[in-house]
């Protein structure tokens, strides 16, 4: 019977100190991270988890935040969960957000109701076409990304031949269909495309049918690991055509990965690239973000750490409550790092896009191509 | 009913309304997930059917979740169903798709099961991904209705609380009600026992079958409410990160009672939101925390109840007379048991050849035969677990030959085995009221149980567990459970092996005690000085022949007899 | 075409050879305790990090240099997972021993997840790229291309199977084994300390995961989220390959990493993997005991 007791008593102590306890005291602004901190987004989320903590431990004069982190995982299940403890736990005024968009489109409605703006660097095109005047994309989406991807393969790489290989995630399928149809619409449609698991190891296998389709570009929409591989392996095999990768190409991460000589002739779309740029403030930027997280910082970091000081700047503007701080941010324009970001009205903050690439020489690409203002909106 | 019953129904309407009460009160944040931990428990409860009660290890409950949810969502999403309509459907195809699967999957042994549940999860989970027209792909489905019932929204954290946990406490009394009494005591000696569960009639596919469809629709319902009150349903839904929380509350909560499911759910739901300080290392802690759940609570969190719940009951026997003069009840047949001319080769080795015999009502016969000499060959074809190559079965003018054990148990054919298998779970009371007849009330079936008991002299021990009485008393069990299925002809593997001569004698007499009533024995024995003075006619069997058949003095002095004992039979 | 196709074979082969791996250590555990270790795969993607690390820090301490660094890190890898398998044994298999598999089943699960979020805790997020075996670079036969790295990973596998094999059945050693593996209670009463051999055999698995997990590391990369898809191809393998049958498992695991690459290539990759589930469950719904046959008695 003791026994019973202790652990009656130990799960109501818990329950009750869980609903008790609060991070924030009343005069900072709350501001939780619900980010992918485990599973297969776990680079991508703890890039963001980065980004957000530099910016919101760099706070400027007069406005004091605290945060709080909480893992979302795999599922949307567990992202909507975090966001309902978020809420429970203050009463914050933004929220920085999953870049996984299947996550995002859970957490959409709830944020709604709550009436709590979500910045997120999800690039999945659904969720600015939902009319939730709640979210606030800080990393140009896949209508914009793609596009640059395509144009630069067609018109700067004369390509007349596509062939893609994508992931069988959110990210990877949602960005197929873009890159397809502006494919189709150019006159290039693609030769061969295959999906992959992110489980699939070797690749040999689908560059062999690649090469087969006499493509004269490989475009590429993997994660992490897969761009990789899929480079190294095409480049083992013999296959040296140019090669247009995804954003997760541009993540220092990727490149370390590889050695030099396999990048030679491989580019990738970005919304930004911190460690190609010399500006004074990027690099300060970047090498805070070593310094505070033994990492380099990637355009997900980057563009985390604008949309976090875009808030910021609404709240040093006077905004208190999250419903100010969504209009504010629904109504400014702001010099962020990366870019210059301004709403379409839909919550599309970034607008431009770029194109790295590697000289086969070191592992630090340097932009080659800036496509500004994609969309028209600025 | 007992005391432990009225318990557990307490301690289950405890568990059923005390933890959403705390989180109505609580707060929106503490009611979503109390919502979860419900969802969640309703997939525990229908796991804990295979899991606990069929004994199955099935990876496959994460999949009737994903599919639960992906149905409701599919047809509320493109057909505009309403909730309630699309929530039955989220029980029936989870339910399809364990009745496809089921006749080749629920035959396979433990970790074949396992296996083969886990392959058809993944398959599912390639079909949701790949399949991105119908299913949305990786980036699922979104926009999925709110419930509402009636017009009715139950948007609100409450109105979901009440919704989920009020469909809990359905599903909870449902499986209560379905799992009560003698219908449970069968589960477990098919469990515990599964040999001995088809001789005393009890339908095992039947049974299996019914467990897995019901706990593939609990699934389905769990699943469903999850992708309403998420909103999305994506193939998260069905990875198997999903089985795994399933089965890990299954194993903390405990598998064999509902309180358990609850328990479980409420428990692992919890426990990565109160890691949540520990940022991404929150899930070393929980795996931490299940690893330890497992060694230490070897029942679960509801086996911490058990000894409140199992506690037993005052035991009242309705009769208490001694045993010679209460002999139970048996079926008559007249025309008893015949098989002609069966013969089973296994590999091509002959092990039967062309053995007929026969069993008269009232009549003992003696089985015997060296080592290998084909005698629990010829039980175990004529009550179905071995089918013959050739040859004819009939019990009382009826053809039994392609009917299953099950069948042939219920037309009046029982069996033992040489080593009686216990159920531990069941006293002794239990395991033979789950031998009593389904068309039998339940008084009619406690008098049954009862009268047997008295007849083996275990009037006293009704209320032990089983699996606690020395091997005599087993084997006493055994005859006990055998005869609560009121049969007309029992076949006894080596019923007085390992029995002191005072024992022996005692089994002799009711033996003959059920002769005399009109019961047709056959018994496979050694030793002739046991069968002497007890057959009325015995049988030798050499090499898989009739070598000798008569009076027991008879065959005694049989040269084929002798010779297949004493010479190349002996070792 | 042939050229091609002779390459997809090698790559093929040196896939199988790395399931292999996994499979041969899966198996010994379940003749060994009788139960499923789910913390496989989270084992072979741990040893995968330990060969980055040893590595990393081999290079940075200059206490070794590139050359020759993953022979060296290869045998390290073994023993500081072999270390480790014990540790497991301990945490996951001892307490459990007199419960039913299932127990150990649920234990393993536990232990997989604190590895894999430990990993992603110790080692972060990053995908890692581990030593090779051999330096990096490519043989010609003939119009196959053939990378170093695959001839090594094929050989280092055949040679860690085949002594694994010499050390079951020719040494003292392995017979304990697998007398307590065949029968625990007999193998003991002949003088054999059961409670080693166990230890032992978890040892030898681990070892062996984390073999597969440092030649893995340096084809395919690591991250902490690989854990989960090597499980399942080691189960299969054991499965089709007849449970409980060491040569069963090999062969079956080799089998299927050439199933996955060619029928990939001549179909694709979601065919591959429906069509291995597919071939598992009709061999599940034919032969409900595998290919071959089991080699020892169910235990449940």
């Amino acid at each position: 019977m003791f026994r019973h007791l202790m652990l009656c008593a130990t799960f109501c102590t818990a329950t009750l100190v869980q609903i008790v306890a609060s991070p924030a005291s009343a005069k900072d602004a709350y501001i939780p991270i619900i980010v992918p901190l485990t599973g297969f987004l776990s680079l991508e989320g703890t890039a963001q988890r980065n980004g957000a903590v530099q910016a919101l431990e760099n706070t400027p004069e007069g406005v004091s935040a605290t945060y709080e982190v909480l893992d979302t995982a795999t599922s949307p299940e567990q992202a909507v969960t975090a966001l309902h403890r978020a809420l429970d736990r203050g009463e914050p005024v933004a929220a920085a957000a999953s870049i996984f968009g299947t996550q995002m489109l859970a957490m959409l409605p709830v944020a709604k109701r709550a009436g709590l703006p979500l910045v997120t660097v999800s690039g999945t095109a659904k969720l600015t076409e939902l009319n939730n005047p709640y979210i606030f994309r800080f990393f140009p989406g896949d209508a914009v990304v793609k596009v640059a991807h395509a144009n630069y393969a067609v018109r700067e790489l004369g390509a007349k031949r596509p062939a893609l290989l994508y992931q069988t995630t959110a990210y990877g399928q949602s960005g197929r269909v873009h890159l397809a149809r502006r494919l189709r619409e150019m006159g290039t449609p693609l030769v061969y495309e295959e999906a992959l698991a992110p489980s699939v190891k070797d690749m040999l296998p689908a560059l062999t049918k690649l090469k087969a389709a006499a493509p004269d570009v490989i475009l590429l929409h993997l994660h992490s690991a897969p761009t990789a591989l899929a480079i190294r392996q095409a480049r083992a095999s013999g296959l040296d055509l140019p090669v247009v990768a995804g954003s997760a190409m541009h993540q220092p991460s990727t490149a370390k990965l590889l050695e030099a000589a396999h990048l030679k002739g491989v580019c990738a779309e970005s919304a930004s690239s911190p460690v190609s740029e010399s500006v004074a403030k990027i690099a300060a930027f970047t090498r805070e973000f070593r310094e505070r997280f033994a990492t380099d910082p990637d355009a997900f970091a980057m563009a985390q750490y604008d949309g976090i000081n875009m808030v910021l700047a609404a709240l040093a503007d006077g905004a208190s409550s999250a419903q100010e701080v969504r209009n504010w941010l629904a109504g400014h324009t702001f010099e962020g790092l990366a870019m210059t970001y301004k709403s379409d009205g839909k919550g599309n903050m970034a607008h431009d896009a770029v194109i790295i690439c590697y000289d086969g020489e070191t592992l630090v690409p340097t932009v080659v191509k800036r496509y500004h203002n994609v969309d028209g909106v600025l | 009913m007992t005391h432990p019953g009225q318990r557990g129904f307490l301690l289950t309407a405890v568990f059923l309304f005390a933890p959403p009460a705390i989180a109505f009160a609580a707060g929106d944040y503490e009611r979503r997930v109390m919502t979860l931990a419900g969802i969640y428990a309703l997939a525990v409860l229908g796991y804990q059917l295979v899991f606990g009660r069929i004994g199955a290890l099935s990876l496959a409950q994460g999949c009737f979740f994903g599919l639960g949810a992906y149905t409701t969502g599919l047809l509320g999403i493109h057909f505009g169903w309403t909730f309630p309509a699309s929530f039955l459907a989220a029980a029936i195809v989870p339910a399809l798709l364990a009745f496809v699967v089921a006749l080749p999957v629920l035959r396979l042994g433990s970790h074949y099961f396992a296996l083969a549940t886990l392959g058809i999860s993944q398959v599912v989970l390639l079909v949701a991904v790949n399949w991105t027209d119908v299913t949305g792909g990786a980036n699922g489905l979104y926009g999925i209705p709110e419930v509402s019932i009636l017009d009715r929204s139950f948007s609100s954290s409450e109105a979901m609380l009440v919704l989920v946990w009020g469909t809990l406490a359905v599903a909870v009394t449902g499986v209560s009600a379905m799992l009560r009494g003698r219908a449970s005591h069968r589960l477990s000696v098919l469990r515990d026992a599964p040999e001995a569960a088809a001789s005393i009639g009890i339908d095992a596919a039947a049974h299996r079958l019914a467990l897995f469809l019901a706990s593939a629709a609990l699934g389905g319902v769990a699943g469903a409410l999850q992708a309403h009150s998420v909103g999305v349903v994506s193939p998260a839904v069905a990875e198997f990160h999903v089985m795994v929380t399933i089965l890990a509350m299954t194993v903390v909560g405990g598998r064999g009672h509902p309180a358990g499911a609850i328990l479980g759910a409420v428990l692992l739901v919890h426990l990565p939101e109160w890691f949540r300080f520990l940022e991404a290392n929150y899930l070393i802690a929980h795996g931490a925390a299940l690893l330890l759940a497992v060694i230490l609570l070897p029942q679960g969190l509801a086996g911490l109840f058990q000894r409140w719940l199992g506690e037993k009951p005052h035991f009242k026997p309705h009769t208490d007379v001694s045993s010679d003069r209460n002999i139970p009840a048996v079926r008559r047949a007249s025309d008893g048991l015949e098989i002609n001319n069966v013969e089973k080769r296994f590999a091509g080795i002959v092990a039967l050849d062309k053995v007929s015999l026969r069993i008269s009502a009232g009549e003992i016969v003696g089985l015997i035969g060296p080592n290998g000499s084909g005698k629990t060959t010829v039980v175990n074809v004529i009550s179905g677990l071995v089918a013959p190559d050739r040859g004819r079965l009939v019990l009382d003018k009826q053809e039994i030959g392609a009917m299953g054990p099950h069948l042939r148990a219920r037309l009046g054919l029982g069996r033992s085995f040489q080593s009686p298998a216990t159920t531990p779970t069941l006293t002794i009371l239990e395991s033979v009221l789950a031998a009593t007849s389904s068309n039998h009330d339940n008084a009619t079936a406690q008098r049954l149980a009862e009268s047997c008991l008295a007849f083996v002299d275990l009037s006293g021990w009704g209320v032990e567990f089983s699996g606690t009485l020395p091997p005599a008393k087993a084997r006493d069990l055994d005859l006990a459970r055998l005869l609560a299925a009121e049969p007309s002809v029992v076949m006894l593997d080596e019923p007085a092996a390992g029995l002191t001569p005072t024992e022996r004698a005692r089994l002799a007499n009711r033996l003959k005690n059920l002769a005399e009533a009109g019961l047709g024995i056959l018994v496979i024995d050694h030793s002739m000085d046991f069968l002497l003075p007890l057959a009325d006619r015995v049988i030798c069997l050499a090499s898989g022949v009739i070598v000798s058949e008569g009076r027991p003095e008879e065959v005694a002095r049989h040269p084929a007899a002798i010779a297949a004992y004493f010479g190349e039979g002996r070792r | 075409m042939s050229a091609s196709i002779l390459q997809l074979l090698v790559n093929g082969i040196a896939l199988g050879a790395a399931y292999a791996l996994i499979a041969l250590g899966f198996v010994l555990v379940i003749n060994a305790i009788g139960a499923v270790n789910f913390a496989q795969g989270d084992l072979v993607m741990t040893g995968g990090f330990v060969a980055v690390i040893l590595a990393d820090w081999l290079i940075e301490s200059e206490a070794w240099t590139t050359w020759g660094l993953g022979v060296l890190v290869l045998p390290l890898t073994m023993v500081a997972m072999a270390a480790l398998g014990i540790l497991f044994s301990l945490f996951a298999y001892v307490p459990l021993r007199n419960r039913p598999p299932v127990s150990v089943f649920i234990s393993t699960i536990a232990f997989g997840m604190m590895l894999q979020h430990g990993a992603n805790a110790a080692f972060g997020p990053d995908p890692r790229n581990g030593p090779p075996l051999i330096e990096a670079g490519m043989v010609s036969f003939g119009s196959v291309g053939v990378s170093l790295q695959q001839i090594s990973v094929i050989v280092a596998a055949t040679f860690l199977i085949g002594t694994t094999r010499v050390v079951l059945f020719q040494t003292q050693f392995g017979r304990q084994l697998r007398a307590t593996a065949q029968d625990q209670e007999m193998a003991e009463a002949i003088g054999v300390d059961g409670f080693r051999s166990i230890g032992l055999t978890f040892a030898l698995a681990v070892a062996l995961a984390g073999a597969a997990g440092m030649l893995l590391s340096n084809q395919f990369f690591v991250t902490p989220t690989d854990g989960g898809v090597f499980m399942l191809k080691a189960y299969i393998a054991v499965t089709l390959g007849g449970w409980g049958r060491l040569d069963g498992a090999t062969v079956a695991a080799i089998l299927i990493g050439i199933f996955e690459v060619m029928v990939a290539a001549v179909v694709s990759y979601v065919v591959a993997e429906a069509l291995l589930y597919a071939t598992l469950l009709l061999v599940l719904l034919l032969r409900p005991s595998g290919f071959l046959a089991e080699s020892i008695q169910r235990r449940t």
